[in-house]
C-alpha cells in the first residue's frame, strides 16, 4: 500500500512552490489582479517561461512529444501549488489541452500541437464552460466537438482577477478522432486540487496571523471560538487533499470508482475552500475585508473555481446518482 | 501509488475468509438472534468463538510471535479488521485489553506480566476493563480522585471509576489511583492491575440511553492490589497511560469505512423502500455523509501507508477520531430526516426499525468517549497547527 507522493512528486510541489515565492510572490500577483480584467497580457512573461522550462505545461505530454510523460497525479501536484499562490496563467487550459489531443488526437495532430504546448510556445484553453479561462491568448480551445482555432476571443470582466476570460466565437472546429470523455473528468480534478490548494493556504495564513494578533491581551488564537473552526477545516482540509490525490490517481489508472471519486474530490474540495477563505476573512477581523489585503485573491479565485465543472450541490446530485 | 496489498497479505485473506467462513454459523447471522440471547449467554458465546479464533492463529495480527501473535504486516492487520466486518464476525469481548493493555505491556510491561497478561487475555481467559474515567474526571483525566494507599505489601484502593466497558463481565481492570495522597493534575498517579473478582471491588451495570449496558460503573471500596502489579513505575502513570492511549492510532479507518458504508447502503434502502431516495434534499444529506465515508476511506489508507513507512503520525489520531465519529453521527441523522415522523417507531411497513434505532442512539456516544470531538479539536488546533494554548 503506498497512498502518498513519491519524494520526486512532492518535488514538483516544491518547485513550483519556491519559484513562485522568489518570482512570483503575491506583491505580482496583486500588480496582475489591479491591471484592468480585460488586459491579457500583464506581467505574466516571466512565469510562462519557467511554467515552460520547468516543465510544469509538459507534464503529462509524452516523452515522444518533448513532454515528461507523467500522470494526472502529478498535474494535480502543481495545479495544487499554483492554487496555493493564487497564480494566474493559461496553465491548467494548455495542460488539459494537450491531454485532449492526446488522449483523443491523430498522430498529425500530437506531432503538431504537443511539443508546443509542452514548452509554451503555444497556448491552450478548455473550452466546456461559456466564459473560457484565457481565451483570449490562447492559440487553440478544444470544444465537445474538438480543436477550435481561428476564433475571435471577447475578454469577460470577473472579480476574480487571478484569472483572465474570454468569450470566444467563430473560428473553425478540427474534430479530435478518439476518446477525450475523461477529459471533463481531469479538467474538474485539476480545478480541485487548486481549491485544495487555495484552501490550505488561506488556512496556514490565518493560523499565523492569529498566533500574532492580540485583543483582551492575548492572541486571537488562543480563543477556543477560533481554534475549534479552525481544526475543523484543518481535518476538513486534509480530507479534501486525499480525495484530490485519489481522484487523479483513479482517473490516470481507470479504476472503477474514478466517477465517484471525482465527484467526491470537487464537492469537498470546493466546500472546504469557500470555508476556508471565508474564514480568512473572518479571522483576519476587519483587515481582512480590505483591498489591501491578500485575503479576497483566496476567496474570489475560491468562489468561481467552486462553480467551475459543477458546484459541490452538482457533485453530490452525482454522488447519490451513483450510491442510491 | 500502490493501492494493493502483497501477495503475502492477500494469502493471509484468503486463510481468515475461509476459517471464518466455515466458523460463523449462519444462525448468527440470522436477524434477531443476538437479541434473542441474554447478556450473559451471548458474551459467553463471544467468548468462546473469539478464543477458538486466536487458538486458530487469527489473532495479535501484528504482535511478535514470541507473544502468541501473528508477526504480520499493517496491512494484515487491516485486512483483518476489514474481513471481520464483511464476515459479521461477532465483535471482540476483550477490546481494551487487545488494544490498549497488551501492546503496553510489550513495551514496558516486566517479563513475569508479559507472562501472566497477554496469553491468557489471547485465550479470553482474562477479560480486562479499563480504569479511567470517574465521575469527576471525563475530559479532564488528571482530576481523578480514586486513590490507593501502600499497606505491607499491598495498595488499598477506594474510589469509583465509569463508562467502564464490559463492567460486568470483568475479570481484571488496568486502573489509574492516585497513589500519592494529596499529589495534583498528572503526578502522583499509579497504573494498578486490580483483581475484580474481590469483594472491595462491585461492578454495576449503567443502563445506556440505547436501552443497553456496555459500560458500567466499578466501586473500589478497600480492594487490595498486590504492590507489584503496577504496569510501569509507581507514581509514573500518567507517562503509561500516556503511553496506552498511544496505541489508539492502530484503530483501522478502513473496518470502520466497512461498516459505516454497509449502514449508508442500509439506509439508501430504507430510503428507496419509502420513496424517499427521490427527494433531492435527502439525496444531498446522503451524498454529503458519502463523501466524508469516502474521505474516511482515503484518511485510512494515508495511515496505513505512514505507518508502513515507519513514520510517527504524532496528533494526527485526534483528526482520525473526527473523522470517523462526526461522520458516522451525520448518518445517523440523515437516517432521521429519511423517516420523518416515523422516527420513533419501532416497526415500519414491516421493516423492523430497532437494530436502526440503536445504531442512531449509538451514534450519539461516539462523540463522546475516547475523547470527545471538542477535546479533539483542543489538540488538532494546539499540537498541530501550533496555536497558543
Amino acid at each position: 500500500m503506498f497512498f502518498a507522493l513519491t519524494e520526486d512528486q512532492q518535488e514538483f510541489g516544491s518547485a513550483v512552490r519556491t519559484y513562485l515565492a522568489e518570482r512570483f510572490d503575491l506583491d505580482a500577483v496583486r500588480a496582475y489582479f489591479e491591471a484592468p480584467a480585460t488586459n491579457d497580457a500583464g506581467n505574466l512573461d516571466g512565469l510562462w517561461k519557467a511554467a515552460g522550462e520547468q516543465g510544469w505545461l509538459a507534464v503529462t505530454v509524452p516523452e515522444e512529444h518533448d513532454g515528461l510523460g507523467l500522470g494526472l497525479v502529478e498535474a494535480q501536484v502543481i495545479a495544487r501549488a499554483l492554487g496555493a499562490g493564487v497564480a494566474p496563467g493559461p496553465w491548467r487550459g494548455t495542460v488539459l489541452a494537450a491531454e485532449a489531443i492526446r488522449l483523443a488526437g491523430s498522430a498529425e495532430q500530437q506531432a503538431r500541437w504537443l511539443p508546443r504546448l509542452a514548452t509554451g510556445e503555444a497556448v491552450g484553453a478548455l473550452g466546456y464552460s461559456r466564459s473560457v479561462e484565457y481565451g483570449q491568448t490562447a492559440d487553440v480551445v478544444v470544444t465537445p466537438e474538438g480543436l477550435l482555432t481561428g476564433f475571435t476571443a471577447t475578454p469577460v470582466g470577473s472579480y476574480d482577477r487571478t484569472t483572465r476570460l474570454a468569450r470566444v466565437e467563430g473560428g473553425s472546429t478540427e474534430a479530435l478522432p478518439g476518446d477525450a470523455s475523461s477529459l471533463e473528468a481531469r479538467a474538474t480534478v485539476l480545478v480541485a486540487a487548486d481549491l485544495v490548494g487555495i484552501a490550505r493556504e488561506a488556512l496556514t495564513r490565518t493560523v499565523d496571523y492569529d498566533k500574532e494578533r492580540e485583543q483582551f491581551g492575548v492572541p486571537v488564537g488562543s480563543f477556543q471560538a477560533i481554534k475549534h473552526a479552525l481544526a475543523d477545516l484543518h481535518v476538513g482540509i486534509t480530507m479534501a487533499e486525499h480525495a484530490a490525490l485519489y481522484a487523479a490517481h483513479a482517473v490516470d489508472a481507470g479504476l472503477d470508482d474514478a466517477d465517484l471519486a471525482v465527484s467526491v474530490a470537487k464537492a469537498k474540495a470546493s466546500d472546504v475552500a469557500l470555508a476556508s477563505t471565508a474564514a480568512m476573512i473572518q479571522y483576519h477581523g476587519g483587515i481582512g475585508y480590505t483591498w489591501e489585503h491578500e485575503a479576497h485573491f483566496f476567496y474570489k479565485r475560491a468562489k468561481r473555481l467552486a462553480g467551475q465543472y459543477g458546484t459541490a450541490d452538482a457533485h453530490r446530485e452525482r454522488i447519490a446518482a451513483l450510491t442510491l | 501509488m500502490d493501492l494493493t496489498f502483497t501477495a503475502a497479505e492477500e494469502e493471509f485473506r484468503s486463510e481468515l475468509r475461509a476459517w471464518l467462513s466455515a466458523h460463523i454459523p449462519a444462525e448468527w447471522r440470522r436477524p434477531g438472534f443476538w437479541e434473542s440471547l441474554s447478556d450473559e449467554e451471548s458474551f459467553g458465546l463471544r467468548r468462546d468463538w473469539e478464543r477458538d479464533k486466536a487458538l486458530a492463529g487469527f489473532a495479535g495480527i501484528q504482535w511478535p510471535t514470541e507473544y502468541g501473535g501473528r508477526g504480520g504486516t499493517p496491512g494484515m492487520k487491516a485486512i483483518y479488521d476489514v474481513e471481520m466486518v464483511l464476515a459479521d464476525a461477532p465483535r471482540t469481548v476483550n477490546p481494551l485489553g487487545l488494544t490498549f493493555l497488551a501492546p503496553t505491556v510489550m513495551a514496558i510491561g516486566t517479563d513475569a506480566q508479559r507472562k501472566e497478561i497477554i496469553g491468557p487475555m489471547l485465550r479470553n481467559e482474562v477479560i480486562w476493563c479499563q480504569g479511567f474515567s470517574e465521575p469527576g474526571a471525563g475530559s479532564d483525566l488528571a482530576a481523578l480522585t480514586t486513590r490507593g494507599v501502600r499497606d505491607g505489601d499491598d495498595f488499598v484502593v477506594n474510589g469509583q471509576k465509569v463508562w467502564t466497558t464490559n463492567a460486568v463481565h470483568g475479570d481484571k481492570i488496568f486502573t489509574l489511583v492516585r497513589t500519592t495522597p494529596g499529589s495534583q493534575k498528572h503526578r502522583g498517579i499509579s497504573m494498578l492491575l486490580i483483581d475484580m473478582h474481590q469483594p472491595g471491588v462491585d461492578a454495576r451495570p449503567l443502563k445506556q440511553m440505547s436501552g443497553a449496558s456496555e459500560f458500567g460503573e466499578v466501586f473500589f471500596d478497600d480492594a487490595r492490589v498486590p504492590a507489584t502489579d503496577v504496569l510501569g513505575a509507581v507514581d509514573e502513570g500518567w507517562r503509561t497511560a500516556m503511553l496506552l492511549l498511544s496505541f489508539e492510532r492502530g484503530a483501522s479507518g478502513m473496518s470502520q469505512y466497512t461498516e459505516f458504508r454497509r449502514q449508508y447502503d442500509e439506509i439508501a434502502a430504507v430510503a428507496k423502500k419509502l420513496g424517499r431516495d427521490r427527494d433531492p434534499v435527502i439525496r444531498g444529506k446522503l451524498a454529503r455523509v458519502l463523501t466524508e465515508l469516502e474521505c474516511l476511506r482515503l484518511h485510512a489508507m494515508h495511515i496505513l501507508t505512514q505507518t508502513e513507512q515507519g513514520r510517527d503520525l504524532g496528533f494526527e489520531a485526534s483528526m482520525t477520531k473526527l473523522q470517523w465519529s462526526e461522520a458516522s453521527q451525520d448518518l445517523w441523522e440523515v437516517f432521521d430526516d429519511v423517516l420523518g415522523e416515523d422516527v420513533t417507531l419501532e416497526e415500519l411497513d414491516d421493516l423492523d426499525l430497532t437494530p436502526f434505532n440503536a445504531q442512531a442512539m449509538w451514534s450519539r456516544s461516539v462523540t463522546i468517549w475516547g475523547g470527545s470531538s471538542q477535546v479533539q479539536r483542543n489538540v488538532t488546533a494546539e499540537r498541530v497547527l501550533g496555536l497558543p494554548r
